[in-house]
């Protein structure tokens, strides 16, 4: 309970308490001497009497004291009441009121069946409706992408009733700070309210992500200078707390161990409640629109006031574009209780494999290793192994990829293999003592990414100090798609690898009138490149200037050649590109572009409703601001026909400060605002009005009436 | 009583009166005019005992008869017969000297007063009155005799009365109880603030001795109301105690142990057949005697 006083001005009246004090101190005399014969009498009469007179003087002073201080206490107007509605006491004299309502995310909480925004929207109409018809007033919608603007308070009080009364809640976070201080602003310009008083109602969860306290409060300009304003804070929970569970985070990664299309699903569930959440469903559904299902259920522990992991592994039955969500049980706020992550499952690989130095003995095979990495159990890649002399019999078109391991010659296969490449296919070329490089130079001219020179032997295998001599990889490109998924330790595998012969290549020569563009991915220590990207038409090179069995090198019982050939493929497949962007956060602008001879023509939001598409800016591409969470999906035209594309299909996050319903202690707020002169919190009231708060003035008078009674009982 | 003579009989007027003795005589005619009939029946000589002659004495008073049988002169002893031997025991310890009003008497002047007026009348009517003055001791003694003459050694006696020490009544009950062998009538005048609680036992003695004992009890009436309101350091008048007290807030206790002392003392005179009476000394002289006296009288007849 908080005592509050309407006149706190009038205090020093309780100065009157000291009164009789006072009294008794000035007008204490000194006793007049007198001589009495029957002064035994007197002291028999005070031995009896004296507790009894001492509890009586006690007492009368006690009764006087009270009765003064009751009536200063009165004349105070106090009032009593809990804090959060501590009295919301109108400031004296009618004022320019600017009401802020808060319509973020968290106020689509529900609590008694109705949401917090519905209430916040009654106190603040209430508040509205307690102004006096010469209070100007204006309304600051507080959320949402906009940035937070209110015009001057005016008159048209039914204006800002309509604005309020059309607010709706949004999904989107709601910076409290600079709505009132965006509001304080439009207090500053008021002119018809410039003499006023100012007065600041805001209406809203008093959630602490809302409030950013270490920005300086809000001040309203008037004639005589910066005034802190008056501010009631309504708040919506009247006071309750705010428990929360939220999907704050998904991530997916590949897992192999999973199975060729296996995926590792990581949920961050966030509790945002005083107690921990034991054995707390946890779904993970798969799949858009009408063919989503739950693929699995779970549980998980999340502590309170914290976050937990829980990791789901799934096995997608195709490649191709998708999407998953984890969900939870839908509680007071279901927004962020489910959570949509679009992404590519990677497709299956159709691989040429053409072994240009083949062995009955099998780890001599040139093609042994490549196709023992590429068709290991959870490798998307389907390998076909022929011998070169098969090769004028292959068809490159039922291929996505071509491996050409130490192949002397095409021959005529040079031209198909050309426009493989070119129209999407990819081609991987490795070295051995059956290249001849002039030949390769002649037939592969135009898709070379560097022209082969001779072979290097940096050392003798077997010699002593060869190993110290070997060529080892450096210049790695990390940041290539290739050899991203090497970090920490597992770069070792790749930096370890020695290598004691391998062509020497010629700096590249641009075709003319092609679009040729190559990027040394590996470098030897002496400076040669190893691994060379070329981008040939649609389609993508990887020139490998070693050998892929062990006589050159020892990367094939490296650890990274497994993972660095199942890249290879998957890149020159054009697979490992086929990444989605980020999921991006709710009101956050995201790209659109649709596929070549595609129009987007619409978007179909997770409540299922079209939406226009946005229109291309100048340089072709089209963003678009989602305004809720979820699974967003965009419906194409291509050839006269309307259909969902998958691929561009995008998940939207709710924002995860709006998950945070950790409530603001109110008398922080309050004295950012200036303290309880300045704020006041109203909790289970209308703001504007007298409130619910007991005054207290009537039981001081009445106490004040029994104080004069007992003190005249006592005197009497 | 008219009107004129009563206002001379009160003690603020008596107060006015410089003197004693015309205290006395004023009380004393009032007294005697408010009385029907004089107590007195005559007076006679009677023979007490016989004295060796020494020279000196009276030869009329030889007794002849004796010298003839024992061949001495003998001499005749004779003690006057009166009425009434009347002892007046006057306390004049400090207490006494309280006055609470200086209009009217304080309770020794209140007590002499009434002693030197009760002497002139005992004497007027051929009574013989003595005096005894009290405080902690006996301090002064007149024997009882009946001359006219006998009344100015009293009153200036009473005059020269000064308040002082405490007070212890059985003083004067041991004296009169060695001086006084005969019937006689003892009366004292005292406000029996005695710290002995046995002095009415002690008065009561001479009760059973076979002396009228009567009690003039006086008091000021300030001991009797304690008007007192005011913040007071109230002093002992017959020692060093002092006590500081607000009036207001000891005058309820003060009067309830006051009047529970003041029932004791007239319950246990009336125990010990003793007459008692309260003389506040805002009460005419008169008012006190005149009763006491027609008592008196009724039981002598």
């Amino acid at each position: 309970m908080r005592l509050t006083f309407l006149n706190p001005a009038l205090l020093w009246g309780l100065l009157a308490a000291l009164l009789p004090v006072l009294v008794h101190l000035f007008y204490r005399r000194r006793p007049k001497p007198l001589a009495f014969p029957a002064i035994d009498f007197i002291l028999k009469a005070r031995r009896e009497t004296q507790r009894r007179l001492r509890l009586k003087k006690v007492l009368l002073f006690a009764a006087r004291t009270a009765l003064l201080a009751a009536v200063a206490l009165a004349i105070l107007r106090p009032r009593l009441g809990a804090p959060e509605a501590a009295a919301a006491a109108a400031p004296a004299g009618p004022s320019a009121t600017a009401i802020v309502l808060d319509v973020s995310a968290s106020m689509r909480y529900r609590l008694s069946g109705r949401t917090l925004f519905e209430r916040a929207r009654e106190d603040a109409l209430d508040a509205l409706d307690g102004l006096g018809s010469e209070e100007p007033a204006t309304a600051v919608v507080c959320g949402g992408p906009e940035a937070p603007s209110a015009a001057p308070p005016s008159f048209d009080k039914a204006a800002v009733r309509r604005a309020l009364r059309e607010a709706e809640p949004t999904f989107g976070h709601a910076d409290l700070t600079a709505c009132v201080t965006a509001a304080a602003r439009a207090l500053s310009e008021s002119a018809a309210g410039a003499v006023l008083g100012k007065k600041l109602v805001v209406a809203t969860d008093l959630t602490a992500a809302a409030w950013r306290l270490d920005a300086p409060p809000p001040m309203a300009q008037t004639p005589a200078g910066a005034v802190r304003p008056e501010v009631t804070l309504l708040d919506a929970a009247r006071g309750a707390s705010l428990p929360n569970t939220a999907v704050a985070a998904v991530a997916a990664e590949p897992d192999p161990a999973v199975g060729p299309r296996g995926f590792r699903v990581t949920a961050t569930l966030a509790g945002y409640g005083d107690r921990p959440l034991h054995d707390l469903p946890v779904e993970l559904r798969v799949g858009a629109g009408k063919e989503a299902a739950t693929a699995i259920r779970a549980f998980a522990e999340v502590p309170a006031r914290g976050t937990a992991k829980k990791t789901l592994s799934y096995d997608f039955r195709a490649g191709g574009p998708a999407a998953i969500a984890v969900a939870l049980p839908p509680d007071a706020l279901p927004d962020d209780d489910v959570q949509w992550l679009a992404l590519e499952v990677p497709r299956e690989v159709r691989a040429l494999v053409v072994d240009g130095s083949p062995s009955p003995v099998k780890h001599r095979d040139e093609a042994f290793f490549v196709e023992a990495a590429l068709a290991s159990a959870a490798s998307p890649v389907r390998p076909k192994v022929i011998d070169a002399e098969a090769l004028p019999g292959a068809r490159f078109a039922d291929y996505d990829v071509v491996f050409l391991l130490d192949v002397r010659s095409l021959g005529a296969k040079a031209a198909e293999l050309e426009s493989f490449v070119e129209k999407g296919g990819g081609l991987f070329l490795s070295m051995g003592e059956e290249v001849d490089p002039d030949r390769y130079d002649a037939e592969l001219a135009r898709l070379l990414p560097a022209p082969l020179h001779v072979v290097k032997t940096a050392a003798q295998r077997g010699a002593p100090g060869a190993a110290e001599r070997a060529a080892r990889f450096s210049d790695i490109a990390w940041d290539h798609p290739i050899f991203s998924i090497f970090t920490g330790q597992a770069r070792e595998g790749l930096e370890s690898v020695r290598t004691w012969r391998y062509m020497l290549l010629k700096p590249a020569e641009r075709v003319k009138g092609g679009e040729a563009r190559e990027r040394v991915l590996l470098r030897y220590d002496d400076g040669s490149p190893a691994l060379v990207e070329g981008l040939r038409g649609r389609g993508r090179v990887l020139l490998y200037a070693s050998t892929v069995d062990r006589e050159w090198t020892d990367w094939t019982i490296r650890t990274s050649f497994l993972p660095a050939m199942q890249r290879f493929a998957a890149w020159l497949a054009g697979g490992l590109e086929e990444r989605r962007d980020a999921p991006t956060v709710v009101y956050a602008s995201r790209p659109l572009a649709a596929g070549e001879g595609q129009r987007i023509a619409a978007l179909v939001g997770p409540d299922g409703r079209d939406r226009t598409p946005p229109r291309p800016a100048r340089g072709g591409r089209a963003s678009f601001v989602p305004d809720r969470p979820g699974l967003w999906q965009v419906k194409v035209e291509e050839a006269g026909a309307v259909r969902l594309d998958p691929r561009l299909a995008f998940a939207v996050l709710p924002d995860p400060r709006e998950s945070d319903t950790t409530r603001l202690d109110p008398s922080e707020l309050t004295a950012w605002f200036g303290g309880a002169v300045h704020a006041k919190v109203a909790g289970d009231r209308p703001a504007g009005g007298e409130g619910r708060s007991v005054p207290l003035w009537s039981l001081l008078l009445a106490l004040a009436v029994a104080a004069f009674l007992a003190e005249g009982l006592l005197v009497a | 009583m008219n009107e004129r003579r009563r206002s001379l009989l009160d003690p603020e007027v008596l107060a006015k009166l410089a003197t004693l003795k015309l205290r006395a005589r004023a009380v004393a005619e009032g007294v005697l005019s408010g009385l029907h009939k004089s107590p007195q029946h005559g007076q006679s000589v009677e023979f007490a005992e016989h004295k060796e002659y020494a020279p000196g004495d009276d030869v009329r008073r030889i007794d002849w008869k004796a010298y003839g049988k024992f061949d001495k002169y003998y001499v005749k002893r004779f003690e006057q017969e009166t009425n009434l031997r009347a002892w007046l025991v006057v306390d004049s310890s400090g207490s006494m000297g309280f006055r609470g009003d200086e209009r009217r008497l304080g309770k020794l002047e209140y007590a002499s007063a009434l002693a030197a007026s009760l002497a002139y009348v005992l004497v007027r009517q051929q009574d013989a009155a003595g005096l005894v003055v009290v405080d902690r001791e006996v301090v002064r003694s007149v024997a009882p005799r009946a001359a006219a003459t006998h009344l100015g050694a009293l009153v200036d006696t009473l005059a020269a009365l000064e308040p002082r020490g405490g007070t212890r009544l059985g003083a004067a009950v041991d004296f009169l109880v060695e001086r006084a062998p005969r019937r006689s009538s003892v009366i004292v005048f005292s406000d029996l603030l005695d710290p002995d609680d046995g002095v009415l036992r002690a008065l009561a003695q001479l009760r059973r001795r076979k002396h009228e004992v009567t009690i003039f009890h006086v008091l000021d009436p300030a001991e009797i109301d304690f008007p007192y309101e005011d913040p007071t350091l109230f002093l002992s008048m017959e020692d060093a105690r002092q006590i500081e007290a607000q009036g207001r807030d000891v005058r309820k206790g003060y009067l309830e142990v006051f009047g529970r002392w003041l029932g004791e003392v007239r319950r246990r005179a009336a125990e010990a057949d003793l007459d008692y009476v309260l003389c506040p000394t805002d009460r005419p002289l008169d008012e006190v005697l005149v009763p006491f006296l027609a008592r008196r009288e009724r039981s002598a007849a």
